[in-house]
């Protein structure tokens, strides 16, 4: 009964995420004409389109959503139910629980309407401005991240009518808000960089020396994972030769071993995927790398904030844990492509029946399903880990990950120069992951020695 | 008894992770098993609503335990201690007297009693103020237990309900008086109307009052142990139907 | 002990202790030398004696083996051995204890006596067996009102006459008699009769169970709950000594407390209810002009103006203060004030009776006059006060003699008054300066009663509001005037101005003969309650102490 419902949920919500798709393809296509009949620049259109449906819809709406998501889902781990009891008081609406959504809906209008208030003594200026560094930086991210392939304004419909009608000619458009940024990937270390200066400014400006320390903490912990967050990727950038997203993920499309196995990134460098993941993730200082905030313990750096410059920086996380879903899906996992071995044709095979526009809402979907799975899994590695300890931070950053992200480099370099197919890199990725799967199904049975506290000592006062 | 340089060794021992935790990620991934079956079992399986939510079997394994309070209410135990009640005398007068042997006894001091006089009840003192603190009160039920006159009792099965003010906590006599009425064979306005001498009483060695001149019948013999009988039980039900909650 | 002296005494032992008591007296009293407890309901020093009760039969050598007898109407012979622990004894006791409770209501829950009742307390040491009787008890009359002052329970009664005895032998009022017989024997008035007499209340006292109560504070109080203070009653100038039951800063009755050379067990109901007065409608608030003021504002007010405003002065004294209020004031009359002499005032006389009650209902007018002596005071009746206007007064205490109306119209003539009272009263209309007095359930002190016997009393709980004894007062007025007198306790008052007492004339009355605390014990107990009375001590009250009923 229940399974059926959410089963039937889950394929509505793909069903809506492919019609919302489909609607920014369309929205993109006829702003592109706009513009290319007015200025004859049709892409200024499209990323103007692209910038309000991606970032501020798509992007805003799935972190929203998140906030509640990480209720109801930490809820479900736990055996809970989670919050359920906010109801609409409209007609009709009035005793349904509708899932929690009115929760969030009621943290917002909280958030909005609460005192805003600024310490006596807080530097003004700076006080407003570290909020808006942190949400800005995570929010621009999504910026070279491609949601949905290239496809020509002639095949989406209704737009392909309009531009004949206006005489434009056909341009390409994707849902991506900068497509062809050479940058890439180093937009998005440049954006983390920046996203330190929220943090600390945060926590400076205060005027709170608990605060201060939160952001110092914060600070030294961001730098320390940036390096390794920068490393982990020059795997891929030696790889597929590129900085820009978009390339990489169609790289990803290439079949190895006669196109049995897609060459995406998580095959290709298994160590890479684990670094940027565990990088961004203490990048994020999301539990279990929240030491300079911890809600519930430590005094973090934004314990001045209320109202909704304190939401910034909370919505900020989770716009940070969408980013992080997207990129590491465009990078990692094949991007918007489908996972099905290139041998298949699969994409083909949906291109001569739904033709191209139909195959890009797919891919599109697709990829929206990639993110929210990846988010869902943050979630569910912030509920299963507890907190490291602030000095366990900096040893894990400065001597695990480090060291290990320049193995993976001189490794990928090697392996590289000796087959360029990238084989032997997936032979190797693929015999990590088994290792690691091995090691994990092979969980010695006996108590770690280390664990086991001698009986005498419990007799000698340690016990109870 | 172990040398301290070893106590201090496995010390040391214990605060190391061994090196298959050390390698964070099997450990990371046993755990996320942990979390993700527990997320897809509660997630497609149905909730079983039961109030008994210890032994509740969901569907598909679900497990969730929440008990959705008020529409979902835990059944208390038998015996369970709920909020007092005054018990009733059958014509509504309560049994208490006024001995002050709740208030005596009450730990937490949250009993206070005022007393009256009847001019006309078997039982010539009665509570006019009967108070008791609920926010002091500690549910220990030893008014329960020195009451000599069964008078105070805790078998409502409801706990405190909350109130938007202290004075709301602090229940008179008219929010105590509720519930079933209880007699026993011994009670006095059983035996006599007022606190007058009976004429019409009747004693085994004695035959009938002195002062009557009226004839009188015998009464039915009492049974034996009657000045001790077991006191009548309630289910909560009654308790509830009979107080009108 | 001289030879001789010991040659009077009758040689015996109780129980193989030896003791010598003087011929003639009971077992009861001679086991009391030698600290034995014979149980007794109907025995009482004060009375006749009646052995109906039989719960003081005890064997002796001097009887046949075997033979019982009762402790209260035997007296000692020489060579006497008395048994009271054998389990003939024993035996008895308890048998009596079974037939006392046998048709017993035993409803000590609603009952006032419980927790100083002889029958509870008897039932423990004595019985301690659950009732064999199963069936219905005998019913009597639960609620006999036998006067204005006290209603009788006829099924708790023990027939122990004590009531029936005190009547007649003490009161000689004899409207109680015994009806019936058996088990529907009953006390009663006689027909026509109503219990109408100043000594009713001592039958009450008498009562060791709670048949007979006290219709004044009928269900007001759980007697366990009561501490006892040892005070002087204030009904009027023979000062019976007395037990003032209080809780929690309310007093709650008086207690004849034993005295042979005063009240001996007794005391009359118009000093039983006086009580009333140390609690009801109390001037707790020092007032300026109308204007409530702080303790020390007023006294400092009240110093001020005496001592600005020329003219007459006239300083009245109640002689209901007491000694050391009296000496206090006499010390500022003189020494502050420059008075020399003191009007004493008073509540007005009334009627006498042949026993206890005598007409000046004013326990302590030997005090002050002692007071008004030991300064040079000159002692002026109240009468002669009002003859010529006055431009000051100091009112010490609100009694008057006369006529009310008439001496505040006299009061307004002055300008300025200054009054100390314990109770609201029409004078204080007239008062510029209206002191609280604490009345002696709330202060230490000593009267002096119409024999010349000084009585110490003790301060039963704190002052009420701004109350303060009135030496307290005097003390503040002196220093305000520029006397710094060092009095911090009554004690220091009487130790510092008692010297200047004429010589002799209290006798051998030593201030520090009277112990400060009577109590056997104190149960702290944490926390308020719900009515918001303070954290509480729940003292013990002296049980059974001698010759009272209970
Ligand atoms: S349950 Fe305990 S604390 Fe509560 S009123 Fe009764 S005796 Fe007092
Ligand atoms: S113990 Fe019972 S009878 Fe006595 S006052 Fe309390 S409730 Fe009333
Ligand atoms: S007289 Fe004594 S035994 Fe009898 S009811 Fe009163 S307290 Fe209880
Ligand atoms: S009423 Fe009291 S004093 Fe009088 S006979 Fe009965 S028990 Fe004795
Ligand atoms: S005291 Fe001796 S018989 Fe009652």
């Amino acid at each position: 009964m229940r399974a059926a419902f959410i089963s039937a949920l889950i394929v509505g919500l793909c069903v809506l995420v492919g019609a919302v798709l489909a609607l920014f393809y369309i929205a993109a296509g006829a702003l592109g004409v706009v513009t290319g009949a007015l200025f004859g620049k049709p892409y200024i259109g499209v990323a103007v389109a692209n910038t309000i449906t991606l970032l501020l819809v798509m992007v805003m709406v799935i972190a929203s959503l998140l906030t509640l998501a990480e209720r109801k889902w930490s809820a479900l781990m736990q055996d809970r139910i989670g919050p359920n009891r906010a109801r609409l008081g409209l007609p009709g609406l009035r005793d349904k629980a509708l899932l929690g959504i009115p929760h969030f809906l009621a943290d917002g209008i909280k958030m909005l309407t609460k005192e805003d208030f600024v310490p006596a003594h807080a530097s003004g200026f700076l006080y407003t401005l570290a909020p808006m560094l942190a949400f800005g930086t995570a929010f621009v991210l999504f910026a070279v991240v491609p949601v949905a392939p290239v496809v020509s304004a002639s095949e989406i419909p209704l737009v392909g009518g309009l531009a004949a009608s206006m005489g434009v000619d056909p341009f390409p458009v994707s849902l991506q808000v900068a497509p062809g940024y050479d940058p890439g990937v180093l937009f998005i270390f440049a954006f983390s960089g920046v996203a330190v200066f929220g943090t600390a400014l945060a926590g400076w400006a205060s005027n709170n020396r608990l605060a201060l320390l939160g952001g110092l903490r914060g600070s030294s912990q961001m730098v320390a994972y940036e390096i390794a967050l920068g490393m982990s990727l020059v795997g891929l950038m030696m790889i597929f030769q590129t900085l820009q997203l978009e390339v990489m993920t169609d790289g990803q499309n290439q079949g190895l071993f006669g196109g049995i196995l897609p060459a995406w990134g998580i095959f290709l460098q298994p160590i890479g995927f684990l670094l940027y993941f565990t990088a961004s993730f203490a990048e994020l200082k999301r539990p279990p790398f929240d030491a300079p905030e911890g809600e519930s313990e430590i005094v973090g750096y934004f314990v001045e904030y209320s109202g909704m410059r304190f939401g910034l920086f909370m919505i900020s996380e989770f716009i940070g844990t969408v980013v992080l879903a997207g990129v590491v899906s465009a990078l990692f996992l094949g991007g918007y492509h489908l996972p099905f071995p290139p041998a298949w044709g699969v994409e083909e095979w949906l291109r001569s029946s739904v033709g191209e526009f139909g195959l890009a809402v797919v891919l599109g979907t697709n990829f929206v399903l990639k993110v929210i799975v990846l988010c869902w899994l943050q979630l569910a590695i912030r509920w299963t880990m507890p907190r490291f300890r602030f000095d366990k931070i900096q040893s894990l950053g400065w001597k695990i990950l480090l060291p290990v992200a320049l193995a993976n480099i001189a490794v990928t370099g090697v392996l590289l120069l000796a087959d360029p197919s990238l084989e032997l890199l997936a032979i190797v990725g693929l015999a990590e992951i088994l290792f690691i799967v091995g090691l994990t199904a092979l969980y010695p049975k006996k108590q770690p020695a280390s664990l086991v506290l001698p009986g005498r000592m419990m007799a000698g006062g340690t016990g109870h | 008894m172990a040398s301290t340089k070893e106590i201090k060794r496995t010390a040391e021992e214990t605060s190391q992770l061994s090196w298959y935790q050390r390698l964070f990620v099997p450990e990371v991934i046993r755990g996320l098993a942990v979390t993700t079956r527990h997320f897809l079992r509660n997630l497609f399986g149905g909730r079983d609503p039961s109030p008994d939510f210890a032994y509740r079997k969901g569907s598909l394994g679900n497990q969730v335990a929440t008990l959705q309070y008020p529409e979902e209410r835990a059944p208390y135990p038998v015996g369970y201690r709920g909020t007092h009640r005054l018990v009733p005398r059958e014509d509504g007068k309560p049994r208490c007297v006024a001995c002050y042997m709740c208030a005596t006894v009450c730990p937490a001091q949250c009993i206070y009693i005022e007393a009256g006089e009847y001019e006309d009840d078997p039982i010539e003192k009665y509570p006019t103020v009967f108070v008791i603190d609920q926010l002091r009160c500690v549910v220990c039920g030893l008014c329960v237990e020195a009451c000599p006159k069964d008078a105070i009792r805790m078998d409502t099965y409801q706990h405190t309900p909350p109130e938007y003010t202290r004075e709301g906590f602090i229940y008179p006599i008219e929010r105590l008086l509720k519930g079933p009425p209880v007699s026993y064979p011994s009670d006095p306005w059983l035996r006599r109307k007022d606190s007058a001498q009976p004429q019409d009483q009747h004693f085994p060695l004695h035959g009938v009052a002195a002062h009557s001149t009226e004839p009188v019948e015998p009464r039915e013999p009492y049974p034996a142990g009657r000045n001790h009988p077991a006191p009548p039980v309630f289910t909560e039900e009654e308790v509830r139907k009979a107080s009108g909650s | 002990m001289s030879e001789e002296k010991r040659a009077e005494l009758v040689n015996i032992t109780i129980d193989g202790i030896p003791a010598q008591v003087p011929p003639g007296t009971n077992l009861i009293e001679a086991a009391k030398t030698v600290g034995i407890e014979i149980p007794h309901y109907c025995y009482h020093p004060g009375l006749s004696i009646a052995a109906n009760c039989r719960m003081c039969l005890v064997e002796t050598n001097k009887h046949p083996p075997g033979k019982l007898v009762p402790g209260c109407q035997i007296t000692v012979m020489e060579g006497m051995e008395i048994k009271t622990q054998s389990q003939r004894v024993k035996d008895q006791q308890r048998s009596v204890q079974e037939l006392l409770l046998l048709h017993h209501p035993v409803d000590c829950a609603i009952c006032d006596q419980a927790g100083e009742c002889r029958l509870q307390d008897y039932y423990q040491e004595y019985d301690y067996k659950p009732s064999r009787l199963d069936g219905p008890k005998w019913m009597k009359n639960k609620r006999k009102i036998l006067g204005p002052t006290i209603v009788l329970d006829q099924e708790r009664c023990i027939m122990c006459t004590r009531c029936v005895r005190f009547m007649k032998e003490i009161a000689g009022d004899p409207v109680l008699g015994v009806f019936g017989r058996g088990t529907r024997e009953v006390i009663d008035v006689f027909p026509g009769k109503t219990l109408e007499n100043n000594y009713s209340g001592n039958i009450v006292d008498l009562c060791p169970v709670g048949a007979l109560t006290w219709r004044d504070n009928r269900f007001r109080a759980r007697a366990y709950f009561l501490s006892a203070t040892p005070s002087i009653c204030t009904g009027c100038e023979r000062g019976c000594n007395v037990y003032l039951d209080h809780f929690q800063g309310v007093p709650y009755r008086y207690r004849p407390r034993e005295n042979p050379e005063i009240n001996q067990y007794w005391m009359c109901d118009v000093g039983r209810l006086s009580y009333h007065s140390l609690h009801d409608d109390r001037l707790v608030r020092a007032r300026v002009d109308g204007e409530e003021v702080e303790v020390e504002a007023a006294a400092a007010t009240a110093a001020k103006r005496l001592a600005e405003q020329g003219g007459r002065l006239a300083v009245v004294v109640s002689p209901v203060l007491s000694l050391e209020d009296a000496l206090a004031v006499a010390a500022l009359a003189r020494e502050g004030l420059g008075a020399d002499a003191i009007y004493v005032s008073g509540r007005p006389a009334g009627e006498a009776d042949r026993l206890l009650l005598r007409a000046d209902r004013n326990p302590n007018r030997k005090g002050v006059e002692l007071a008004a002596q030991a300064f040079g005071l000159q002692v002026r009746p109240f009468d002669v006060l009002m003859a010529s206007p006055a431009d000051r007064v100091l009112l010490a205490g609100l009694e008057i003699p006369g006529d009310e109306a008439a001496f505040v119209e006299w009061l307004r003539k002055a300008q300025v008054v200054v009054a100390l009272g314990t109770n609201l009263s029409p004078l204080l209309d007239a008062a510029h300066v209206a002191l609280p007095l604490a009345p002696h359930s709330e202060a230490e002190g000593t009267f002096v009663n119409f024999q010349g016997r000084a009585q110490r009393f003790l301060a039963a709980y704190a002052p009420r509001g701004g109350a303060r004894p009135g030496w307290a007062w005097a003390a503040r007025m002196l220093r305000d005037l520029g006397q710094e007198t060092g009095w911090n306790s009554a004690r220091e008052v009487f130790m510092d101005l008692g010297r200047k007492l004429p010589e002799g004339s209290l006798g051998s009355f030593d201030w520090d003969a009277t112990p400060r605390r009577y109590l056997k014990g104190v149960v702290p107990l944490p926390g308020g309650t719900v009515d918001g009375r303070p954290a509480g001590m729940r003292e013990l009250l002296p049980l059974r102490s001698s010759g009272t009923a209970a």
